[in-house]
């Protein structure tokens, strides 16, 4: 009888050795999960690949912006308050990248042509004229009518149509771009309320991927991707 | 306390199991453990249906339950095509009686020059299970644009008439279909197979 409690009592605590490293990885996921000290933007799909013209009339293609965080845009040049909108989103967004710390990664702007058919290098730098478009950190471009609309609809999922008037109807989207080609950040149906506040900060929190996760540390960022620990 | 002994141990055990689960779970899926590529995660792969070098129409359907490797390439190419392909090939080599789990495609990116026949010589002298996929021009640059994957011809004085400069990334799609990996050019034979055998095992 006292072995058979002895027994028990060390099976007991072999079943305890045991467990405590099986409950405290479920806590540690847990807390994982629920806490998430690590964020990172989602990795939605792949950005398209592209071949266009930019205002200079000098071709500009997806691999010249490899490596660079890129923030797409879309408009034309009669396209009114709604490019107005949106350019004023990306100039701010220009205007304070230096609160945030992208380490050696270079960020662009680009704003691709819903009216490719009409629009030239004339009209693009007009249009890059407005807001001070360098031509080199911020392009405008245009192309070849089948491929942009390749690039901008099955590409970017951006719906766009012109109307018989010369106008186009389009969904105003803003579209973040990492060095790899992959889109981490969508901010769509935008109107007047600025969407520069929250692309800082995903800006921020790209950066701050780019810049620790090496090494042992890319396990923990990992798991923040498998745990959806998204801002 | 034998009551007692059994609900906390008891308790403790399940928690075990749970952890147990998880890491199984878990685990495998933080893939910079395992892959040396750039890894994507829950993000299905654009379908692409072209006509195959084997003379028939090819879907990414058609290789249910296999790893895929997608290229964008050309025959006409001199130098980033056959040295990729020449690694694919090695690397599938490596994987031994695992190779038949992976099937390698090439879409070209001259669909004019690139006819089903030639792309099959083509494909041939690197692996003969190699796959090349042709199409209706617009077809191809939806297809590309979609993979990520520029493509523009350039003109030169040699014979071959022209070039055509491409994006060189490699795509891999796992077995349930999704975009798994993009592989640099950089990429060794050794770090492709690694990551081909981890999604084939």
């Amino acid at each position: 009888m006292a072995e058979d409690a002895s027994g028990r009592t060390t099976r007991g605590r072999w079943i305890l050795r045991l467990a405590i490293p099986g409950a405290l990885v479920v806590i540690g996921v847990m807390a994982f999960a629920i806490f998430e000290p690590i964020q990172v933007l989602p990795r939605i799909r792949l950005g398209p690949g592209f071949s266009l013209t930019d205002q200079a009339g000098a071709p500009f293609t997806s691999e010249d912006v490899r490596g660079d965080i890129v923030l797409y845009s879309f408009g034309y040049d009669d396209c009114g308050d709604r490019c107005a909108g949106m350019e004023s989103t990306v100039t701010e967004v220009r205007d304070r990248l230096g609160e945030v710390d992208l380490g050696d990664v270079d960020i662009r702007f680009v704003t691709i042509s819903l009216d490719p058919a009409s629009e030239g290098p004339d009209e693009l730098t007009r249009q890059a004229l407005r807001v001070s478009a360098d031509g080199e950190q911020w392009r405008y471009v245009s192309g070849d009518p089948d491929h942009v609309e390749n690039v901008i609809r099955a590409g970017f999922r951006t719906w766009y149509e012109p109307r018989d008037d010369g106008s186009v109807a389009f969904d105003p989207a803003l579209i973040l771009v990492d060095g790899w080609g992959v889109i981490r950040g969508e901010y769509r149906y935008q109107t007047v309320a600025s969407d520069a506040d929250k692309i800082i900060r995903h800006l921020d929190v790209l950066g701050e991927e780019l810049r620790n996760a090496t090494g042992a540390a890319t396990v923990a960022y990992e798991a923040a991707h498998f745990f959806l620990c998204y801002p | 306390m034998t009551k007692w002994l059994i609900i906390v141990g008891g308790s403790v055990l399940a928690a075990l199991l749970v952890g147990l689960a998880g890491w199984f779970v878990v685990v495998p899926r933080l893939q910079p453990q395992v892959f040396n590529a750039q890894v994507m995660q829950g993000v299905d792969a654009p379908d692409i249906e072209l006509q195959g070098s084997n003379g028939q129409p090819v879907s990414l359907a058609d290789f249910e339950d296999q790893v895929v490797v997608v290229y964008f390439g050309y025959t006409f190419c001199p130098d980033v095509c056959p040295i990729t392909l020449s690694k694919l090939a090695r690397a599938r080599a490596m994987l031994g009686d695992d190779a038949d789990d992976v099937q390698v495609v090439m879409v070209t990116v001259d669909p004019e020059r690139d006819t089903p026949e030639v792309l099959r010589e083509y494909a041939a002298r690197f692996d003969p299970t190699f796959l090349g996929l042709t199409g209706d021009p617009a077809d191809i640059d939806r297809i590309a644009t979609i993979y990520g994957v520029y493509y523009q011809t350039v003109d030169t004085e040699s014979k071959a008439g022209y070039l055509v400069d491409h994006t060189s990334t490699v795509m891999v799609i796992d077995r349930s279909g999704e975009l798994k990996l993009l592989v640099s050019f950089d990429a060794t034979d050794d770090e492709i197979a690694e990551d081909l055998s981890y999604l084939v095992s």
